[in-house]
């Protein structure tokens, strides 16, 4: 009797999982051996979770090679002379180097200075204005933009579709050689993701690596004590608010910041706050680069704010700065900068 | 040894039906095909013709394009039932385009809903595909968020540079809030069953865009191209452009 039930919950148990089987193979099928490899995104310690969904781009390395080859790939504009890597220049921290306004397609000028890229997993809203809501559509922006890239989708997909090399690394990374929106700008947002800036000094000081000088050390106690770290929240040296610091609205440029996107008067003059990470090397300054050198922005909290109906109240009586402090503040900012990322080759040009 | 064998055969046979329902042969399926046709000036559309719009002003259009998506359909007794969420891109200019492939649950129905425009979490999440991708060039680039209408043209009467008039209406979030959902009365029921070829011929009136609500007049407000009043105005506007002209069952 012992064993028939035996025999009878063996052959349960087959029918059960011979039903289990046939139910799973109508959904998954198996993996195929050019499958793309996947890369797991790393959290620094003690960083939070991304924003960034990676569940609807899994990051491979296929995916973000092909990114790396579209980042630096000219034909993505209209004359093939304004690749993304024009405006953002790795050794700027993928700013533009010494230039105070990006400038594109022939000869025009934009009318912001290229922000760095660095922690965009990070990131929920792009641009200075912070207009762009999703990293993925962020470079359409700049793509089709008349006086940055100047292309249209269509011709840059005619273009890369035209060069087997291409056809190649699409297949490879998505599984299919069509040359699409989707595909590009998941493979831009793959190699931008890598764009972690996490090991700097101060990185290396927080986990216990390194030690701040004196004069590191009194700039870090004087950017609490000013209260800098109000809008320049660590980790990430922003708290990616839209804030008016007291600038002045330039004829010339007519830059009304955020209120361009919300149309709320309330947001007239408001720019994103930008992260101080690789402040030093990323100048010129402020969202329209007009503030050349790093002691000019702290003499403009010192001395040069404006006061407008939208002046944040943080800034809106000066942060009073000695030179002394000044130059502590600098010490400590030096330490922000962050030789591995704007030197690693694996975000070089390929 | 029973006892075992009828709990064998039990979750055998529920092991069968689960994977019978994932084939979803339950829900009697039916094709719905739905046509779209144009209108201004009480005459059929025709891009570059003279004409004039409510108010006398005149003007031409070049390109007359929008989204819809989230059809649902009205039972006799009220009941909406929601079909597979889809989008949509009919343009003037692409004559497949004004044709449109639907599955309905089979029954009677008197009313059909559409959305105009595109829900706000396809505004967010990043790129997307098909109808919906940006290459379609109903996009904006600086401020995310899709172009749910595009009416352009000229017109003497328009003050904006090269007499232009340039009506992009769209714009997902509070106050500018342009998405508009309709629901149109069908002059006789729908009867949906498997087999069928049911029909329904829908007419886009672009006078509508002008006077549907409140009054829209090239001579003060010849373009809107960006999320804002005007554009929420011109969608309200607009949302009274449909009618369902013929139910062929």
């Amino acid at each position: 009797m012992r064993n028939k039930q035996t025999i009878g919950c063996f052959l349960l148990i087959v029918l059960l999982l011979g039903v289990a089987v046939s139910c799973q193979k109508q959904e998954t099928a198996g993996a195929a051996p050019n499958d793309p490899v996947p890369v797991t995104f790393m959290v620094p310690a003690g960083w939070p979770a991304p924003v960034y969904n990676f569940s609807n781009n899994p990051l491979t390395e296929q995916g973000i090679e092909l990114g790396r080859k579209l980042f630096y790939d000219g034909r993505l504009s209209k004359d093939g002379n304004f690749p993304c890597a024009s405006c953002h220049q790795q050794v700027a921290a993928f700013a533009t180097f010494d230039h105070d306004l990006s400038h594109g397609f022939n000869n025009q000028f934009t009318t912001r200075n290229a922000p760095a890229l660095q922690n965009l997993a990070w990131q929920s809203t792009f641009h200075h204005d912070g207009g762009i809501n999703h990293l993925d559509v962020q470079p359409i922006a700049p793509i089709t933009a008349s006086n940055e890239m100047a292309e249209t989708l269509p011709n840059v997909f005619a273009k890369l579709s035209g060069d087997a090399a291409y056809k190649k690394m699409f297949q490879e990374a998505f599984g299919s050689d069509r040359i699409d929106t989707e595909a590009t700008m998941k493979a831009l947002s793959q190699f931008m993701l890598m764009m972690v800036s996490s090991n700097s000094k101060y990185d290396q000081v927080k986990r216990g690596e390194a030690t701040f000088t004196l004069p590191e050390s009194l700039g870090y106690e004087i950017f609490k004590e000013k209260k800098c770290n109000s809008c320049h929240v660590e980790p990430f040296f922003t708290d990616q608010s839209f804030r008016n610091t007291g600038l002045s609205l330039l004829p010339v440029l007519e830059d009304i910041g955020r209120m361009r996107i919300t149309r709320n008067v309330a947001d007239s003059l408001k720019f994103k706050v930008p992260s101080l990470r690789n402040v030093m090397v990323s100048f010129p300054y402020m969202h329209d680069g007009r503030i050349r050198d790093i002691f000019g922005v702290l003499e403009h909290y010192n001395t040069g704010v404006v006061k407008s109906p939208t002046t944040d109240p943080l800034v809106r009586n000066g942060i009073p700065l000695s030179n002394f402090e000044k130059g502590q503040l600098v010490a400590f900012l030096n330490t922000l900068t962050d030789q591995v990322f704007i030197s690693n080759q694996k975000l070089a040009q390929p | 040894m029973k006892i075992t064998l009828s709990v064998l055969v039990f979750f055998g046979l529920v092991g069968l039906m689960g994977c019978q329902q994932e084939e979803g042969l339950a829900i009697q399926e039916a094709p719905l095909s739905l046509s779209f046709s144009h209108k201004a000036n009480n005459d059929v559309l025709q891009l570059g013709k003279p004409i004039v719009n409510p108010f006398g002003e005149p003007y031409t259009i070049s390109n007359f394009t929008y989204y819809i998506s989230h059809f649902s359909l009205v039972t006799e007794n009220n009941t909406r039932v929601d079909l597979p969420v889809s989008y949509h891109l009919i343009g003037e200019k692409q004559a497949s385009s004004k044709k449109i492939a639907l599955m309905a649950p089979a029954g009677n129905y008197k009313a059909i809903r559409l959305m105009i425009g595109i829900d706000s979490s396809r505004n967010v999440s990043g790129v997307q595909t098909g109808a919906l991708d940006p290459a379609n060039g109903m996009f904006w680039t600086w401020n995310t968020g899709y172009i749910f209408a595009k009416l352009e043209g000229k017109s003497s009467v328009s003050p904006a540079p090269l007499q232009n008039v340039t009506y992009h209406i769209g714009g997902f979030a509070t106050p500018d809030n342009a998405i508009r959902m309709v629901e149109l009365p069908l002059p006789e029921v729908l009867r949906l069953r498997a087999g069928g070829q049911p029909s329904i011929a829908l007419e886009a009136n672009i006078d509508a865009w002008f006077n549907g609500k409140k009054p829209v007049r090239i001579a003060q407000e010849a373009f809107s191209m960006n999320p804002g009043p005007l554009a929420v105005k011109i969608s309200e506007n607009y949302a009274t452009m449909f009618s369902v002209i013929k139910v062929n069952n």
